[in-house]
């Protein structure tokens, strides 16, 4: 891009932050011909990375060589689970054959440190250049205009013609030069987890699993995570095991309880318990994780700058969809084509790079956080339902419907009815709670 | 939110691991100086009552003292934002440990 004029930087774009966002925008730059830097804070991509466990890979494995991506398990079952903080579980298993077979619904449990680390890799071998152990602590403005950043290395300041903030969750850069304001705690979730080690082949008796077939299961319920809103969740890796909550930060900030608190208490249930008895703990981690849904995406294009990933507020949780990784990919592939575009015209503008916020718009990422924008609001509205009353009326309502006496069964239907017509408020609340819930499952 | 452990026979004794054992799971480079602070002491003082940082946080890092000026151990810190998001004064000073010290995740 040397016709790019008045910059005397050797880089055409600078991406702060070797994420699934920042590496796929630099791989896509990169590509196209342009000089590209990523600055990456940790001492390796990925050591500063922390999620539940599943990648989506659509994207990934267009762009890149995925079967020599170090991953551990694909997504061969899916389980949702109620647990009543009584110790009842209601769940439900979804496990398709076709899920067995390649590209395994593009579903892959992986360990960050080892899967941002290779496709950061993928990104330099395309021609990008990779700095570690620098943090880039503000933007270079002019007239309005981001034109670099700074970072915390002696004599830091770095100049290009764009700049890539994909930052994640605490996006203090894009803050701190007012391209977003910081979200609302009740659009910001706490995630502990711990990393615990087994036995591989205990670990596969365990869950019922072999080969490269893995277990992602979710929890909900004030068995789970108390009456907050949020979840519990186990993803099995192939000698590790994946465990921890989410909830609402909202929630956590009004608790006595800590997260690493309600961690443990997860783990007692009598539905986890089994599944993760012996073994030992080799990582805790915790990060916030942006849930504020549509409302809460800042502007993503900027002059000279775009906001990608989770520092977008590109998270879906639909209750039963829960991904990042993917659209964190995504924003950064069209991210890094607009960029291209732009620069290819000898242009920074914003006008000049809407076609990111265009494509991301029309792409499932935006299209899902705008279906599913209502979920959140309306989980916090009937949180006591949907968490504490729920998964005790369906534990109930189990036990009535299978029950082993001498009455007939037309007897426990009514009685299993009666436990959840309590939880709903008769078949008026019933009705009144399916019609609100109604697009949870479409 | 929820009570102890529901009494349920046959379910496993999970052993339950302290704080200090599940932040001596996490590898560290201490930068020596702190990336946390509180903005402003007096609004600790003043307006805080319920010490929501020290609820929210998964590290133990922000402790409730007497006076209403948490205590800082940045040294536990996992880099989560959370005490950023949950103080309601916005109090919290946050920033990266520089030069890519703090944690370093083997797994993530």
């Amino acid at each position: 891009m040397s016709e790019t004029p008045n910059y005397d930087s050797e880089y055409d774009a600078i991406v702060v932050g070797a994420g699934l966002a920042g590496s796929t925008a630099a791989l896509t730059m990169a590509r196209d011909g342009l000089d590209v830097i990523m600055i990456e804070r940790g001492p390796s991509p990925g050591t500063k990375n922390v999620f539940g466990g599943v990648l989506y890979t659509p994207r990934i494995r267009e762009l890149t060589d995925f079967d020599d991506a170090p991953k551990e398990r694909y997504v061969a079952k899916k389980t949702y689970s109620m647990l009543s903080e009584e110790g009842d579980e209601t769940s439900m298993s979804i496990a398709p054959s076709s899920w067995r077979e390649e590209p395994h619904n593009n579903s892959w449990m992986v360990l960050r440190a080892d899967f941002d680390e290779w496709f950061a890799e993928q990104a330099v071998e395309a021609g990008a250049m990779l700095v570690t152990e620098t943090t880039v602590t503000d933007l270079i403005k002019e007239n309005g205009e981001v034109v670099g950043v700074e970072t915390d290395r002696p004599d830091g300041e770095l100049r290009a013609p764009m700049v890539v903030l994909a930052e994640g969750a605490n996006s203090l850069v894009s803050e701190a030069a007012g391209l977003k304001d910081r979200d609302d705690r009740d659009n910001v979730a706490v995630s502990v987890k711990e990393v615990r080690k087994y036995d591989r082949e205990k670990l596969e008796d365990r869950f019922h699993i072999d080969g490269d077939a893995g277990l992602a299961a979710h929890y909900f319920g004030d068995g789970a995570c108390g009456d907050a809103v949020g979840g519990g969740f186990l993803y099995t890796n192939k000698r590790t095991v994946s465990i921890g909550v989410v909830y609402s930060i909202e929630d956590a900030a009004h608790d006595k309880k800590t997260p690493d608190e309600v961690l443990e208490e997860f783990k007692q249930h009598p539905a986890v318990a089994p599944l993760v008895r012996g073994g030992r703990m080799v990582e805790y981690s915790a990060h916030a994780i942006p849930e504020g849904g549509p409302d809460s995406m800042p502007e993503l294009v900027h002059d000279g700058a775009v906001i990608v990933g989770d520092a977008a507020g590109l998270v879906l949780n639909s209750g039963v969809h829960l991904e990042g990784t993917n659209m964190a990919v995504e924003s950064g592939y069209h991210a890094g084509r607009a960029v291209a575009d732009a620069l290819a015209q000898g242009r920074t503008d914003e006008a000049a790079l809407a076609s990111y916020e265009t494509n991301l718009r029309d792409s499932y990422v935006v299209e899902n956080l705008e279906h599913y924008g209502w979920f959140m609001d309306t989980a916090a509205e009937e949180k006591e339902f949907l968490f504490d009353d729920l998964p005790r009326a369906l534990g109930r309502a189990g036990d009535a419907y299978f029950k082993m006496d001498n009455t007939p069964k037309d007897e426990h239907v009514s009685e299993a009815k009666s436990h959840i017509l309590d939880a709903t408020g008769g078949w008026l609340g019933a009705a009144k709670k399916a019609w609100k819930f109604r697009k949870m499952l479409s | 939110m929820s009570t102890a452990k529901p009494n349920v026979p046959d379910t496993p004794e999970i052993e339950r691991e302290s704080i200090e054992d599940r932040l001596y799971t996490v590898k560290y480079s201490d930068s020596g100086e702190s990336h946390l602070d509180v903005k402003v002491e007096g609004i600790c003082e003043e307006k805080c009552t319920n010490y929501e940082c020290v609820n929210a946080c998964p590290a133990d890092v922000w402790r409730a003292e007497e006076g209403g000026v948490p205590t800082i151990a940045y040294e536990n810190c996992l880099e989560c934002g959370t005490c950023r998001f949950a103080c309601p004064h916005g109090n919290v000073e946050w920033e990266y440990p520089e030069t890519g010290n703090g944690v370093s995740y083997k797994f993530g």
